[in-house]
């Protein structure tokens, strides 16, 4: 069907202006004014209206407050079904997620205003621990998302993971020729490199890069223990050096990958069980007020 | 030099083939075409491909022919050197060149093909953290059931199935986990009740009624009937209307329930006071409502309240006092004749005669207030003043002397003195009055018991006992100095002594948190010259310190709380001179000087 060029042209630069607005930046920062708004209003009525003995969550105030907070809690929350129906307009998952962000970010005084500042080891407080966990957690996810990206992009130097992959398999290839000649004691130094799998690290070697048990940095260690010999002399430990060295390079990068993805990816194992977490304790927080009425 | 080609195939059942053949120069071409020297039958790799060149003796290029490169070790290049003792992997297509060289022979190139790798997939999920930890939704279902079960589940199950038993401070609740749902700390008060939730919540969804209060509050006093505070407390605001119709939709008792007032959980500690709006909303403007009302208006203690009415006995004969406005600058009629300032003077007979009896009894300097009032033992009040303990150390009723001894009249029993100064006539006077060892009639007494000595008490000579009766009464008799004469069926007799040691009725003054005051920054006893004089302060000696709750610049700001109590002490109900009410005694008690009635 044809359109009309106008139209046409008009509807393309729609869609980029869609195309590269961020969502923090979503309208102008739309949200960012309305979460602002909402904040000043919580803080100023705080100071404004005088609740005796002392502010707490169960002054009129203090319900007011906590019911604000516990539907913007489970409406952030829906953010995890809303995301997997995407559509455009007012309503549009950007618009959904800039709102998601902000309002969030205001749950932090609402809810601190909501505690009217007393916390114990209670039920009470463990939602609102878990409410900043929660909240916390987004920030560091936003930071991350603006950040790392490039650094992912800037290490991968133009390899798709799948070739990261491949090039180590390459390399094992010719390691397992390479290393026919050696005796038992190096054969069984290049055997445990080889069979240490790529991706068997748990997230503590993931986050810090260090992985102390790797067989093939232990290995290199071995054979390396005289760098002044030339290549290509009639030790066939000396191309088994090499190729463990090279089997490192491409290991290191791989290694370096998982550092970012797990940077990026950490904040969500956070997010969403403390998210789920935190509907739990505010349905224990809310029941058990009005249980003990 | 010369290239070795191996070429290895699998058969269908697994066999490998190798051939080996020889290419005796220093270059080779890698294609699909079949006129290279590497003849790679794949789609993907070009006919003419790349070329190999030997450049020393294990130096070794690789160089794209064409626009589309080829792997070393996986990585896509299109230029690639490398040493062939170290040997590297090229790949093109589906075929893989191993290129190698076994000390001096010649460069072997190997080729291979490599099936189609369904590994890899899950080998690219290896780098996402998901392989690493457990499931997010795992996680979350965990999370979810521990909290709902500890912190829900427990405390509702063991409350559901508890046995109901009367509530006590001293034993612990049965209910499980409910600690966790404790806003805060209880006050000091409710301490005891800190392990146990469901003495004061009773029913779940229920809150804590008045009556469960009162299980052990059982003797608190209502503030006022029911229909009287409600009709005190006149309409209520909109935003209280509003604010008590989502309150009761959620089933709390309404205004006037105990909780209103009384907040729990605030943290341990004394239970907050009552802020002074709670009472300025109905006392503020209580007479516009309730017009039979004996209370003035009160408010705000610095801006409006109404002066302090004393209770006072104004009238000789006046048998209950009544309050009186300290404003009306009222005279006291307590029956006794007692000039502060004559007692408190720096110089002076008072003064003299204190210092004379020295400090082994308790003086040795001018008197001081203390000297008589004696503060009660918890520095509140103070006890009455007694004549024996506190005036007969100077007001002697040393009347006599027996042997070594005295004869005391008895005080507050007038017909026993007169019985005594009677009886005294018909006793032989002592030797040293007689006269028995002197021929002038009698040794003087030595030092204070002299004749006009301080503790010479002149009740007349024997024969003139009657006289002497009857002068004891006199304004200037041993009686008659501190008591007012007067007849009681016809005989003589003082009027009664009525010492008030409580002068508020619906308040409080505690002595012991003003210590640091002199007594005469609030009572001017060392100016006052006679007993009918009320020394109590009035409001705005008190202003000078304490004001209303919000003044920030008093030095000591005060609720209502401070002074008043909305619940009548002694739990007999509202105050006793409330309209409309049996009027009952005053709970503060009279110092009656007992004297026995003929």
């Amino acid at each position: 069907m044809a359109t009309l060029p106008g139209q046409d042209e008009n509807f393309r630069e729609q869609r980029q202006a869609s195309d590269h607005e961020s969502f923090l930046s979503h309208k102008r920062m739309r949200w960012l004014k309305i979460a602002l708004v909402l904040c000043l209003v919580a803080v100023v009525s705080y100071f404004w209206i005088d609740v005796t003995p002392r502010h707490n969550g169960g002054s009129w105030y203090g319900y007011t407050l906590g019911t604000i907070g516990a539907g913007l809690i489970v409406w952030l929350s829906l953010l995890g079904i809303r995301k997997r129906n995407m559509s455009a307009g007012r309503w549009s998952l950007k618009a959904w997620t800039s709102a998601h962000v902000y309002l969030g970010l205001a749950l932090i005084v609402i809810g601190t205003l909501h505690t009217g500042f007393q916390l114990g080891l209670n039920v009470h407080t463990l939602a609102y621990v878990l409410m900043m966990v929660v909240i916390l957690s987004g920030i560091y996810g936003i930071a991350v998302y603006a950040t790392l990206p490039a650094a992912l992009s800037n290490n991968s130097k133009e390899m798709t993971r799948k070739q990261m992959v491949e090039a180590v398999a390459a390399i094992d290839r010719q390691l397992h020729d390479a290393a026919q000649p050696l005796g038992r004691e190096d054969s069984d130094l290049v055997i445990a490199a080889l069979e240490q799998d790529t991706f068997d690290w748990g997230i503590g070697a993931r986050l810090s890069g260090h992985y102390r048990n790797c067989t093939t940095t232990r290995a290199l260690n071995h054979f390396a223990s005289d760098w002044s010999r030339p290549v290509g002399s009639e030790e066939p430990a000396d191309k088994v050096r090499a190729l463990l060295g090279r089997r490192k390079n491409q290991l290191d990068q791989i290694r370096r990958h998982m550092r970012i993805k797990a940077l990026l990816e950490v904040w969500l194992y956070v997010h969403i069980p403390a998210t789920i977490a935190l509907l739990a304790a505010l349905t224990a927080h809310i029941v058990s007020v009005f249980y003990y009425w | 030099m010369a290239f070795l080609i191996r070429t290895i195939d699998t058969t269908a059942d697994g066999r490998e083939i190798v051939r080996d053949r020889k290419v005796p120069t220093r270059t080779v071409t890698i294609g699909r075409g079949a006129d290279n020297d590497i003849h790679l039958p794949d789609l993907a790799v070009e006919n003419y491909h790349a070329r190999l060149d030997q450049l020393g003796d294990s130096k070794m290029r690789v160089e794209a022919a064409g626009t589309l490169g080829f792997h070393v070790d996986g990585r896509v290049t299109k230029l690639a050197k490398f040493d062939a003792h170290e040997g590297v992997e090229l790949g093109f297509g589906s075929f893989r060149l191993l290129v190698s060289q076994e000390s001096d022979g010649p460069i072997t190139v190997t080729i291979s093909q490599a099936l189609p790798d369904a590994a890899s997939a899950d080998a690219l999920a290896g780098f996402s953290l998901a392989s690493a930890l457990p499931g997010k939704r795992v996680m979350a279902w965990l999370a979810l059931g521990i909290i709902l079960f500890a912190f829900l589940a427990v405390p509702i199950y063991s409350n559901l199935t508890r046995t109901k038993v009367e509530p006590s401070i001293a034993e612990a609740g049965q209910v499980a986990m409910d600690a966790s749902w404790s806003t805060g700390a209880l006050s000091q008060a409710h301490h005891g009740l800190e392990d146990n939730c469901e003495a004061c919540h009773a029913e779940p969804f229920v809150a804590v009624r008045d009556e469960t209060c009162l299980t052990c509050h059982k003797d608190i006093g209502d503030h006022a009937d029911k229909p009287r505070l409600a009709k005190g407390r006149g309409p209520m605001s909109k935003g209280d209307a509003l604010q008590w119709a989502v309150a009761e939709t959620f089933g709390k008792e309404g205004p006037g329930s105990c909780t209103t007032c009384h907040t729990e959980h605030e943290g341990a500690g004394a239970m907050e006071p009552t802020p002074q709006q709670f009472c300025s909303d109905c006392h503020g403007t209580l007479g516009a409502r309730l017009t039979d009302t004996e209370l003035a208006n009160a408010a705000d203690f610095g801006t409006a309240h109404p002066q302090f009415k004393a209770l006072l006995t104004t009238t000789p004969g006046q048998s209950d006092p009544t309050r009186v406005s300290l404003g009306d600058k009222p005279k006291e009629f307590n029956g006794l004749r007692f000039p502060h300032d004559m007692h408190l003077a720096g110089n002076g007979g008072v003064a003299r005669m204190a210092i004379n009896l020295g400090s082994a009894k308790g003086y040795g300097a001018p008197l001081v207030c203390s000297d008589c009032h004696t503060p009660t033992a918890d520095g509140a009040a103070f006890l009455p003043v007694s004549m024996e303990e506190d005036c007969e150390a100077c007001h002697s009723l040393v009347y006599d002397k027996v042997g070594p001894t005295f004869r005391t009249l008895r005080h507050g029993d007038v017909a026993q003195m007169q019985a005594d100064l009677a009886a005294m006539d018909r006793s032989p006077r002592r030797a040293a009055a007689s006269g028995l060892s002197g021929a002038e009639g009698g040794r003087r007494r030595p030092g204070a018991f002299a004749q006009g000595g301080l503790y010479y008490q002149n009740f007349g000579r024997p024969v003139q006992s009657l006289v002497a009766i009857n002068r004891a009464l006199s304004r200037d008799g041993v009686c008659g100095e501190c008591h007012i004469p007067t007849t009681t069926n016809g005989k003589p007799d003082v009027m009664p002594v009525k010492l008030q040691d409580h002068y508020l009725a619906h308040s409080w003054f505690d002595h012991a948190d003003h210590k640091q005051e002199q007594c005469t920054s609030c009572h001017k006893a060392d100016t006052s010259e006679t007993s009918a004089d009320v020394l109590l302060p009035g409001i705005s000696t008190c202003r000078t310190c304490h004001m209303g709750e919000k003044a920030q610049s008093a030095d000591v700001p005060s609720s209502c709380a401070m002074c008043h109590s909305y619940h009548p002490r002694g739990g007999s109900g509202a105050p006793a001179n409330m309209p409309g009410r049996k009027k009952n005694p005053p709970v503060d008690s009279i110092a009656f000087l007992e004297r026995r009635t003929p």
